[in-house]
């Protein structure tokens, strides 16, 4: 791979990919994005199989729509954009599918609460107890705002970035973000008693 | 700002401090394998017209104006207005009279039958004017002539003249030779029958609206040759039998 290349900044990269088809500048993005999107779409999510789908689906997208992109908008703005999209439409499916699954199995239409694998012994190992304790707690908050969350305090992203991917102006983007902490706060009251 | 993030400290370190999930050692091979199997065709974008032209949506818009049209002409035939019958001036009858004394009664059926006899000429004037005369209303005819007196008033009178003459002429020969009746198409029953009925006087032929042709003298001699041409011939073949 071009060293060259690898200097470029993502929107370089990206306007690369656009002029020339340059394969190995999208290679690049991939490798700078594979992790961060990983991360930010199972901590949304709390499933890491589709979220690794989700994130494939990103870069596909990347790649089949890279004349989408428009140059005066940041890079990272635009991948994110895409992987929330997707993953929010996974979200919305998993939850419609389980729903669904549930109350097929109820006899009067109770439903059933489902075994928590998660807290197996031989599953979690001591120092991931707190990681899976607060991400079950993400989960729990309100979708709106555990995005909002996820993209400030896990991503580090600045409420400008969070204001373009979410597509809501930056007051909402920090209501949201202190609705989501606030939850949070009350969901993991447990944690820092101990 | 900065007070949100005092509050909610604890969170916002428990959240930094998760462990990075990261994608699986096989997603950059994955990736490719997806984009080098998955073909992207280029979605060329189709204009309006192709669009529309799609049968899947020209059949349900095609049906739709049909529906559209159905029903725009059962709404307009609903729509017609009716006048209200109670509000409808009835139709003065002339021919219909009050008589207190029988003695009246026949005064008023002479004065009928005196008036009856001029009209009847009338409609043997008519016929010889054109179709487009015929259609022009009645009242126009009337008025026309009335207003039109001083100007084509010799004119019509010079027409009405020799129209009466050539009936006097004809009326002999027409009558004892060939007497062509049709029936006017009109299916009104005329007023002056009309009136008959209600004062009970009897209707004769010459009453009822029977259109009669009249030939003129050089057409009656066609007609009467021919006619001795064919009783020529029908003799010649009775003796032949």
């Amino acid at each position: 791979m071009d060293i060259k290349l690898r200097e470029l900044s993502d929107e370089e990269l990206i306007l690369e990919f656009q002029k020339n088809n340059t394969e190995d500048a999208f290679n690049i993005l991939v490798q700078r994005y594979k992790n961060p999107l990983t991360n930010f779409v199972f901590r949304f999510l709390g499933d890491y199989a589709s979220c690794a789908d989700v994130v494939q689906e990103t870069m596909i997208k990347v790649y089949r729509y890279k004349d989408a992109y428009n140059s005066l908008a940041k890079f990272s703005t635009w991948v994110y954009t895409i992987a929330g999209n997707l993953a929010r439409t996974e979200y919305r499916r998993q939850r419609r599918r389980n729903l669904f699954s549930i109350n097929d199995y109820g006899e009067d239409h109770s439903t059933y609460d489902l075994p928590d694998e998660s807290s197996r012994p031989d599953v979690i190992t001591d120092s991931g107890i707190k990681d899976e304790i607060i991400q079950k707690a993400l989960l729990k908050v309100k979708e709106t705002y555990r995005e909002a969350v996820v993209l400030r305090d896990i991503q580090g992203l600045s409420y400008e970035e969070i204001s373009e991917i979410l597509g809501v102006n930056e007051g909402t983007v920090k209501s949201r973000i202190n609705r989501g902490r606030a939850q949070l706060q009350e969901l993991l009251k447990g944690i820092y008693k101990d | 700002m900065e007070n949100d993030e005092k509050k909610y400290e604890d969170v916002i370190k428990a959240l930094k401090g998760l462990m990075e999930v990261k994608a699986p050692a096989n997603f950059e091979s994955d990736l490719k394998r997806r984009i080098n199997s998955e073909k992207f065709p280029k979605e060329e974008k189709k204009s309006f017209w192709e669009n529309i032209f799609v049968p899947s949506r020209l059949i349900p818009s095609l049906g739709l104006v049909a529906v559209a049209v159905v029903v725009f002409f059962v709404m307009d035939t609903n729509s017609e207005e009716m006048d209200n019958p109670f509000l409808i001036e009835p139709r003065v009858r002339e021919d219909v009279f009050a008589v207190a004394d029988y003695e009246e009664l026949e005064k008023r059926q002479d004065e009928l039958s005196k008036q009856k006899s001029l009209k009847k000429e009338e409609p043997i004037v008519e016929q010889r004017k054109t179709e487009s005369q015929l259609k022009s209303s009645e009242d126009k005819m009337i008025s026309g002539r009335e207003k039109a007196g001083e100007i084509e008033g010799l004119t019509d009178e010079k027409d009405l003249a020799k129209d009466q003459s050539i009936v006097a002429d004809n009326l002999a020969e027409v009558e004892s030779s060939l007497t062509v009746v049709t029936e006017t198409p009109q299916p009104t029953v005329p007023a002056e029958v009309n009136a008959g009925m209600v004062t009970g006087q009897a209707i004769t032929k010459e009453e009822l609206n029977f259109r009669q042709v009249r030939l003129s003298t050089e057409e009656q001699k066609v007609v009467n040759e021919l006619k001795n041409q064919v009783q020529s011939l029908e003799k010649a073949d009775k003796t032949q039998k």
